[in-house]
């Protein structure tokens, strides 16, 4: 986790810490400590259920990883929770708040990203904050130069948008979103098109607000960015959460030691490991490269070692890690992607690595 | 307030408003000059249609009647403008998402769009100020082009009523712009909104040729008929219609205009707000 603390967030550039960031208040109190929460939350387009009882509790001050397929219904929730469009049924509290219909003041503390970010192109970035601010709760003006810096856009503020790359709209999104100094921050794919070092930076920005008692709450389908970020996770499929806790109790109930031995020792191997794990957790990843993984408690790996030696199989490697996509490929139904057949499952991943993201696992290689 | 003067910031800086601007006079203009400078080439034609184009153009450019003449001119063009400026800044409220932006914030979407509205009314008011005093002094010039006398000018009474009569061609042309704004909204898009609004217009010229007593009550028509003295008017397409009373036309220039603000703040407060 590479999160600041303290009361400035690193600059979006990649320049640094700033020293103007987002000035602090006290963190949000909610009913139950709750920023967010959603209960029987459900949506209908036309026959297609997108949210199907959804009960979402964000605790407050803390990074919300809400994961799930396309289609899960992470977007639509991002929808309810901004006003965008309204539930067929259930309830949501915004900082303990009941938020209905009407009740669009609530969103007075809340910044929020949804889906892409949207601005008048002929207007600069100054003048596309300037005249968003405008609208919703107040924002002192010295506010949106302090953004401007926060993103590291102050050398283009004055350049129309629509001459900014993807990235560069992205962070005058994040920026967008941080106007109101809010007390919950909803972003939806926060770091889409953004380069590795902004990506280092908004994580390394949303930390630094977490740590000032603020909440943020990010959808993602980047699972990488989302494990070294969040402190609580959410996961959806089909409109529903189907888990939702602390990341490093989740991951702890995850673990995977991967060992490789020769291709013509697997089965030898198979038969010796099976003690550690139910059959069904312990996996041939790559038969041709001898890779089988174990589903443990990562600080078993020195076990499984010694086991296969004293059975006079001898591993060529050996890593352990916890992985969040195994774990959301599994709540979720989902198939893990071929590519990262014969790859170690627990330390990066295909999308972590494209996208200059951090490592997905915390592991150990051997 | 901020979110008026937000408003009227946006349209300063906006191209479209300017362009918008600049058709309108450089056509009032052309027509106008053109007018002035073929009116005594028509006598030379020495055929009857010469003698009424004259009669046409004399009745246009003398003062003080050149007064009336020039605000339905500016009021007429003005009102398909407006319907189109208006529809394009509702409409990309919506394509562009801006307007997702100000509800995410928490911003009531009902008063969002009634004072956009609101700011494109200024800078239209603004707009016909302009664009009738450059009609004014083009008919001028292209009066002494086609050697018609321009001593009507100072009447009095006229120039007494003509704050009146511009706030009157204000308000048509805002009812028009009001009906762009909701087909836009309707359509949550630019073009559509430009388009659909394009159609009405000359959907509504042509109508008036089958129609004429029901066209007479429809937006472009009220909107004309409103600044119409006599009997007949202007129809969207500029050809002569059968059109209501002056007064009763201005009525239902506000129940145009008003039945449109209705429309954009139920399907604005209702919308799902996607994409």
């Amino acid at each position: 986790m590479s999160g600041t603390s303290g009361t400035s967030g690193a600059r979006m550039d990649g320049a640094g810490v700033s020293g103007t960031g987002v000035s602090g208040t006290s963190g949000a109190r909610g009913t139950d400590g709750l920023a967010l929460a959603t209960r029987g939350l459900s949506k209908s387009y036309g026959s297609r259920r997108a949210l199907n009882g959804l009960d979402l509790s964000v605790p407050t001050g803390v990074v919300y990883g809400f994961l799930g397929p396309n289609g899960a219904g992470k977007t639509t929730t991002m929808r309810v929770l901004t006003g965008l469009i309204h539930a067929d049924g259930g309830t949501v509290e915004v900082l303990g708040k009941p938020f209905r219909r009407g009740d669009r003041h609530r969103l007075f503390e809340v910044g929020a990203l949804v889906e892409s970010p949207t601005f008048y192109p002929y207007l600069s970035a100054r003048a596309n904050l300037r005249e968003l601010a405008a609208s919703g709760a107040h924002v002192p003006s010295k506010r949106i130069e302090e953004l401007l810096d926060l993103v590291g856009l102050c050398d283009r503020a004055s350049d129309k948008v629509q001459g900014y790359s993807m990235g560069m709209k992205q962070r005058l999104g994040i920026a967008a979103a941080l106007l109101s100094d809010p007390k919950l921050l909803l972003l939806d794919e926060p770091a889409n098109g953004l380069d590795p070092a902004g990506i280092v930076a908004m994580r390394d920005t949303l930390r630094a607000l977490a740590s000032q008692g603020k909440t943020v709450f990010v959808s993602s389908h980047l699972l990488a960015e989302i494990q070294v970020m969040a402190d609580v996770v959410g996961i959806i499929a089909a409109g529903k959460l189907v888990r939702e806790g602390q990341l490093k109790e989740l991951l702890s109930m995850q673990g995977v030691v991967k060992v490789r031995v020769r291709p013509n020792l697997v089965d030898g191997a198979i038969a010796t490991l099976a003690p550690f794990a139910r059959a069904e957790r312990l996996t041939e990843t790559d038969r041709e490269e001898g890779w089988l993984s174990v589903h443990l408690a990562t600080d078993r790996a020195e076990q499984v070692n010694q086991t296969l030696a004293g059975a006079g199989i001898y591993a060529s490697g050996l890593e352990s890690g916890t992985d969040l996509e195994m774990l959301f490929l599994e709540l979720t139904g989902g198939q893990r992607p071929s590519s990262s057949e014969g790859e170690f499952v627990g330390l990066g991943s295909p999308n972590g690595a494209e996208d200059g993201g951090a490592p997905a696992g915390k592991g150990t290689a051997a | 307030m901020r979110l008026f003067f937000s408003g009227i910031r946006k349209l300063y800086r906006r191209p479209a408003t300017f362009v918008t601007f600049g058709l309108l006079v450089g056509l009032i203009v052309l027509i106008l000059i053109l007018a002035g400078a073929t009116a005594n080439s028509t006598v030379g034609n020495g055929n009857g249609g010469g003698q009424s184009s004259r009669a046409a153009i004399k009745d246009l450019l003398t003062f003080p009647g050149a007064y009336d003449r020039m605000l339905s001119v500016v009021v007429s063009i003005g009102g398909l403008f407006g319907m189109v400026y208006g529809a394009a800044i509702a409409g990309s409220e919506w394509s562009w998402g801006t307007l997702k932006s100000a509800v995410a914030r928490g911003e009531s979407r009902v008063r969002y769009m009634l004072l956009t509205y609101a700011s494109i009314g200024l800078l239209i008011a603004i707009g016909i100020v302009v664009a009738f005093v450059v009609a004014l002094v083009t008919a001028v010039i292209s009066a002494n082009l086609a050697g018609i006398s321009t001593s009507g000018l100072n009447d009095a009474s006229t120039l007494s009523d003509l704050p009146e009569r511009l706030l009157k061609g204000w308000v048509a042309v805002m009812e028009e712009t009001a009906l762009g704004f909701a087909i836009a909204t309707l359509a949550r898009s630019q073009l559509a909104g430009i388009g659909a609004g394009i159609a009405f217009y000359f959907g509504e010229s042509f109508a008036s040729l089958l129609l004429p007593n029901i066209v007479k009550f429809m937006p472009f028509s009220v909107a004309n008929a409103a600044l119409s003295s006599g009997s007949s008017g202007l129809g969207s397409g500029g050809q002569a219609i059968a059109a209501l009373p002056a007064d009763q036309a201005l009525v239902l220039v506000f129940v145009w205009l008003i039945g449109c603000l209705v429309v954009v703040s139920l399907f604005a407060d209702r919308a799902e707000i996607t994409g």
